[in-house]
């Protein structure tokens, strides 16, 4: 293979840490060296050459190149089996209606939450259930560092350089959840999303922390959602007001009596859809009356459409949790489903 | 034993970016605002306006908005800019 990348000499892997964090090619954690045979390891899993476009990045105009994505894969712990979910992930994140840049510079601080779907959650060792958003394994551990490093160091998106966020978050980390397609009846959210049923695939949300709920004090669908409705709607008055994708992520307990009353994610993404909906006015109850100016009945929507919510089955199997993780900002990104091995725009 | 590793970064393929000639002043230039378009810009550009036409003795002032703050700028405005001496690129918050 011809790489194109600069070679650097070190001592070892020791030194190699020292390297890599006085250059700031690295979030603070230790890295794996990226070695030639390492890089190229990966790059044949994935059956891709080094020069092979993963995609141009579209305000800035930068291409991404296979290379350099498994470099940075390399680095943040990968395997080479997982370097193709790493690639659909950057994939997607480099559609139009994604808008990077804007989510990785902007000081609201999302972070990129990709969502793991299909036969090669099973096959990487990935597991939706316990600790399902902190860090539940090796692959979605490991699958959402190298999306973030490669972030570092493709776009130059490191505190203070690109990334302008206030605060962040600590899915900036990692932030990367498997589905827990074996403990539910519901469609995968890839499928969804229309992508193909059995089709290992990767949603990729500009999304803010996860907001926790709790509700074990009733079974019906209704009274569940809405508590996790009051969640919704208190992340558009404290944050951001504007309508855009939001994910809930519904573990085994509360799931069992959404299933038992028959609730397809359908159903629940249209209850969340009418319900989830404040005034300008309400702005007044939480200290941000000076912009409600005359318009105090005006209605926002936390979702544009029904379709617009993720529902996601994950987390361990006791407790009567769940999670409301918001936007970024309202519907400037956008949500995008990639199956693996889906190719963009690619040459014939 | 050394080992080799590759640099991870972003090699630049050469210079994407231009900078454009300097203006050596401002006096009867038109000069174009650009706006993220963030509700804190009204009065900043409002005031920079001003400033312009009064202080450094401007021509005119143009002031544009970009429909999507986190986007670049539409390419109608960045048609006009051309026309421009002079152009900011402000982001208000």
């Amino acid at each position: 293979m011809n790489f194109q990348s600069e070679i650097h000499t070190v001592e070892d892997a020791l030194a190699a840490q020292e390297y890599f964090h006085s250059r700031k090619w690295t979030d603070g954690l230790p890295i794996v060296p990226p070695t030639a045979d390492l890089v190229k390891a990966h790059l044949e899993w994935a059956m891709l050459e080094p020069d092979s476009l993963i995609g141009v990045e579209p305000v800035r105009a930068r291409p991404i190149i296979a290379e350099k994505l498994a470099i940075n894969s390399v680095m943040a712990g990968c395997l080479p089996m997982h370097f193709p979910l790493v690639v659909t992930a950057w994939t997607a994140m480099l559609q139009d209606e994604f808008l990077l840049h804007g989510a990785s510079s902007s000081t609201g601080g999302c972070a990129i939450l990709s969502i793991i779907n299909g036969p090669t959650r099973k096959e990487l060792g990935m597991d939706g259930t316990f600790n399902a958003l902190g860090a539940s394994d090796r692959a979605t551990m490991a699958i959402g560092r190298a999306i973030r490093l490669a972030l570092y160091n493709l776009m130059d998106v490191r505190p203070g350089e690109v990334d302008r966020s206030t605060l962040g978050h600590p899915g900036k980390i990692s932030y990367c959840v498997a589905e827990d397609e074996e403990n539910t009846s519901w469609l995968p959210l890839s499928v969804e999303r229309g992508s193909p049923d059995g089709a290992s695939a990767v949603t990729v949300m500009s999304a803010g922390a996860p907001r926790q709920i709790m509700n074990e004090w009733t079974t019906e669908p209704e009274q569940i959602l809405e508590t996790f409705v009051a969640e919704i709607k208190a992340s558009m008055l404290h944050y951001s007001i504007w309508s855009g994708n939001f994910a809930i992520v519904v573990p085994p307990q509360l799931r069992s009596h959404f299933e038992k009353a028959n609730w397809s994610k359908a159903d629940i993404r249209q209850f969340v859809f009418e319900k989830a909906r404040v005034t300008r006015g309400d702005w007044a109850s939480c200290g941000k009356g000076m912009v409600v100016d005359e318009r105090e009945e005006e209605v926002f929507r936390a979702l544009p459409s029904s379709d617009d919510l993720l529902v996601i089955a994950a987390g361990g199997p006791a407790g009567g949790f769940g999670a409301v993780i918001p936007p970024w900002f309202g519907w400037k990104s956008r949500a995008v489903t990639m199956a693996v091995g889906a190719c963009v725009d690619c040459e014939a | 034993m050394s080992i080799k590793v590759f640099d991870p970064t972003y090699a630049s393929g050469g210079a994407i970016f231009e900078l454009a000639p300097r203006v050596s002043d401002l006096v009867g230039k038109t000069v174009g605002l650009i706006s993220n378009g963030k509700r804190g810009t009204v009065q900043f550009f409002s005031a920079m306006e001003q400033q312009l036409l009064e202080d450094f003795g401007a021509g005119q002032v143009i002031i544009r908005t970009k429909g999507n703050y986190s986007a670049p700028m539409e390419p109608e405005i960045l048609a006009e800019a051309s026309t421009w001496d002079v152009a900011f690129a402000g982001i208000g918050d």
